[in-house]
């Protein structure tokens, strides 16, 4: 496996002689030497850069253009924002982290994807209203499926059987439902705790909460104004599964990388 | 018969002296294109054996190394006050290995997430530092926030790796060792310089990943990225919409979003793939933003005013779009000579654009490598920060200490099984 090296450099002299030396590069191909042009020099480096096409003359700033671009987002309330990230950060670091830490520390594995999986199939019924709402029909056929193989088989959501048989769990909130229906993102928000989000998305979570209390999905909504202990579960589940940490991207622009991110995300999600 | 005997012994012997190349018939690296492999790195199923995330005893720390810059930095600098870095601990006493991030990642960045997993399997204690021209370790931990100065760097890296020895005295230790990739490798071969003078954890050995040898090609490689010529862009289109545009047409088409690591792998096997024109200009815009990053934050602590105009009041609500935007017109040449030459000046008397290159490359270092057995490199062929006659230089520096691998690109196959056993194998005996 490992060769000297007056073996393994192919000569790029083979190729320029061209078909006269092809039984030559065959027969190095045969003991082992890539065969493919590759215009390694005798040190054997082999001129990444060469592969590629590059724009002549001047600068044509493309990176930053596009970069330029990317900043151009509706922000109007800037400083509360950027005031409410921090204190999202701190919140998260003294607050928030070290209680997801004492969650995992105390709950075997099993006992986390049993509320994970609880919390997403109760999400599910919200997935299922807003699907109906875009009128995205097989999907809500299929969110329908899941909802019913996971309460039923999955003792009320604790295990997540409909994954195993091919169905992928597909989130669609009111956010999303409200970009179908055409209303704008507005201005970006960051709210309290939940980070990121824009005035289409804080009005769908809205919306969502309303669902919640309407419909009462396993009598969970009436539970949780009589146990707030659940509500606390929830967060520490939603914390617990997020894998976004604050100072994940290690820039002094973090909250203009993240407005970005975000903003397109949901874009995204409102085209699929 | 005797002659044959010595005629063989000599070219035994002199073949010892030459690097390893791999050959890449039976490397079996999947990914030959340099592009695809810098972005895409190891498919899973093909990357050595590795600690799952949840078998890991690990705990992240923070050393307060500079007490006064809490009060000079701004405060939205708060998160980056002080420095963290992150320990995975053995069960009871064992090695313990350094290693040191490349350009702009910090700590916890996914290269040296995945470079401790293999070590953690292979039974070490890890410490996993930031690299020097990162955020954090600039604004907590760096003397003159200037990266670049490959010394000074190096000296900003041994006093951390002192303090974080001392803030963990009750690990216990039995040998200490040293990795770094990319800009970390250099990196790491200036720190086992000084530590050969000053014996402070005597490394049993050290291992440079990809590491940059001449530091003005690879900036002016790496600043050329971002000049190719995409297809589709005319006028105003923006890069990213366009990356996202392919993206989104291939979740389209599989009929569902999945963000996990076989993604890019999985994408670029399809028919939306990106030219590598594209893949270049993903990569280089990642380092311009890293760029970005250094000018901004190097401006700003050394109150230069290049970015930042000097006393101009920054808490946690000012808007830094100005300033993200001024950074971002400024490419690594740009930065090197508008923050780091002058400094470089300043400290030692004046000299050459050549002579800085010559003292912050690898070849300030160049007769150490030689004579200095403990240290290993291990490189690509189709690494995109080299340039023509590096590899020439390895070869002739390092002999047989040298692991030239065909495909890879830049830090592309370092989870692969190939790699891991290899640089499991070094640092064993």
């Amino acid at each position: 496996m490992i060769r000297p090296r007056y073996l393994s450099s192919p000569g790029s002299t083979g190729r320029r002689r061209g078909s006269l030396f092809l039984p030559v590069l065959l027969l190095l191909g045969a003991i082992g030497i890539q065969a493919a042009p590759r215009e390694a020099d005798e040190d054997g480096f082999a001129y990444p850069l060469s592969r590629l096409e590059f724009n002549p003359g001047l600068d044509q700033r493309i990176f930053e253009r596009s970069t330029f671009d990317a900043l151009d987002i509706y922000d109007p309330y800037e400083p509360f924002n950027r005031r409410m990230y921090h204190f999202n950060y701190r919140l998260d670091q003294w607050v928030l982290l070290p209680v997801v830490r004492g969650y995992r520390y105390v709950t075997p594995r099993f006992v986390r994807t049993g509320v994970t999986n609880f919390f997403n199939n109760f999400g599910d019924v919200a997935n299922l209203a807003n699907s109906l709402l875009q009128l995205k029909i097989e999907r809500s056929m299929q969110i329908t499926a899941r909802l019913l193989f996971n309460t039923v088989f999955g003792i009320g959501g604790l295990w997540d059987p409909a994954t195993r048989m091919g169905l992928p769990r597909q989130v669609e909130d009111f956010g999303q439902t409200l970009a179908y229906y055409g209303t704008p993102p507005g201005p970006y928000l960051i709210l309290p705790m939940l980070g990121p989000s824009n005035l289409r998305d804080t009005t769908g979570l809205v919306l969502n909460y309303g669902l919640e209390t309407e419909v009462n999905f396993l009598g969970y909504h009436r539970a949780s104004n009589k146990y707030p202990a659940l509500t606390a579960l929830r967060l520490v589940d939603l914390r617990h599964s997020v894998e976004f940490r604050y100072g994940q991207l290690n820039s002094p622009f973090e909250y203009e990388k993240i407005r970005y991110i975000y903003t397109r995300a949901r874009e995204l999600q409102a085209e699929d | 018969m005797f002659r044959l005997l010595c005629m063989f012994v000599t070219i035994a012997l002199s073949s010892q002296l030459l690097a390893k190349d791999i050959d890449p018939a039976s490397y079996g690296y999947p990914l030959t294109n340099p592009f695809e492999s810098t972005i895409a790195t190891t498919p899973l199923q093909l990357r050595g054996p590795m600690s799952a995330d949840q078998d890991i005893d690990q705990q992240d720390f923070s050393l307060r190394l500079r007490p006064e810059r809490e009060f000079t930095l701004p405060d939205n600098f708060w998160a980056v006050k002080s420095l963290h870095y992150r320990v995975a601990r053995q069960s009871g006493p064992a090695p313990l290995i350094f290693i040191i991030s490349g350009t702009g990642a910090d700590y916890a960045s996914s290269q040296t997430e995945s470079l401790k997993r293999v070590f953690y399997a292979a039974g070490y204690h890890v410490v996993q530092l930031s690299s020097p021209s990162s955020y954090d370790f600039m604004a907590a931990a760096s003397r003159l926030a200037t990266p670049g100065l490959s010394a000074e760097d190096a000296q900003d890296l041994y006093r951390v790796m002192l303090a974080v020895r001392a803030q963990q005295k009750d690990l216990p230790v039995t040998g200490y060792y040293l990795v770094g990739y990319s800009l970390g490798a250099l990196h790491a071969a200036f720190v086992s310089q000084l530590d050969d003078q000053r014996h402070g954890f005597n490394f049993r050995r050290v291992l440079m990943l990809n590491p940059p040898v001449n530091m003005n090609t690879s900036i002016r490689n790496l600043d050329r990225l971002v000049q190719v010529r995409l297809e589709n862009i005319a006028g105003n289109a923006n890069f990213y919409e366009l990356i996202l545009e392919k993206l989104s047409q291939y979740f389209r088409y599989r009929g569902y979003i999945n963000l996990d690591e076989a993604l890019l792998y999985d994408f670029q096997q399809s028919s939306f793939k990106l030219s590598n024109e594209q893949m270049a200009m993903l990569i280089g815009s990642v380092f311009r933003l890293t760029v970005a990053d250094i000018a901004f934050t190097s401006d700003l602590i050394n109150r230069r005013g290049l970015i930042t105009p000097p006393g101009y009041p920054i808490d946690n609500g000012t808007r830094l779009e100005p300033f993200f935007k001024k950074a971002l017109l400024c490419n690594f040449d740009c930065y090197v000579t508008e923050q780091v030459i002058p400094l470089w000046r300043e400290r030692y008397g004046g000299g050459s654009l050549t002579q800085m290159i010559d003292e912050i490359s690898l070849y300030a270092v160049e007769d150490y490598l030689r004579q200095t057995s403990k240290i290993a490199v291990m490189h690509n062929a189709d690494d995109m920060i080299l340039g023509p006659g590096d590899i020439g230089f390895l070869r002739r520096t390092l002999g047989d200490r040298l692991t030239l691998y065909p495909y890879g690109g830049h830090c592309g196959n370092l989870a692969y099984r190939v790699n891991v056993e290899n640089m499991l194998e070094f640092l064993r005996d």
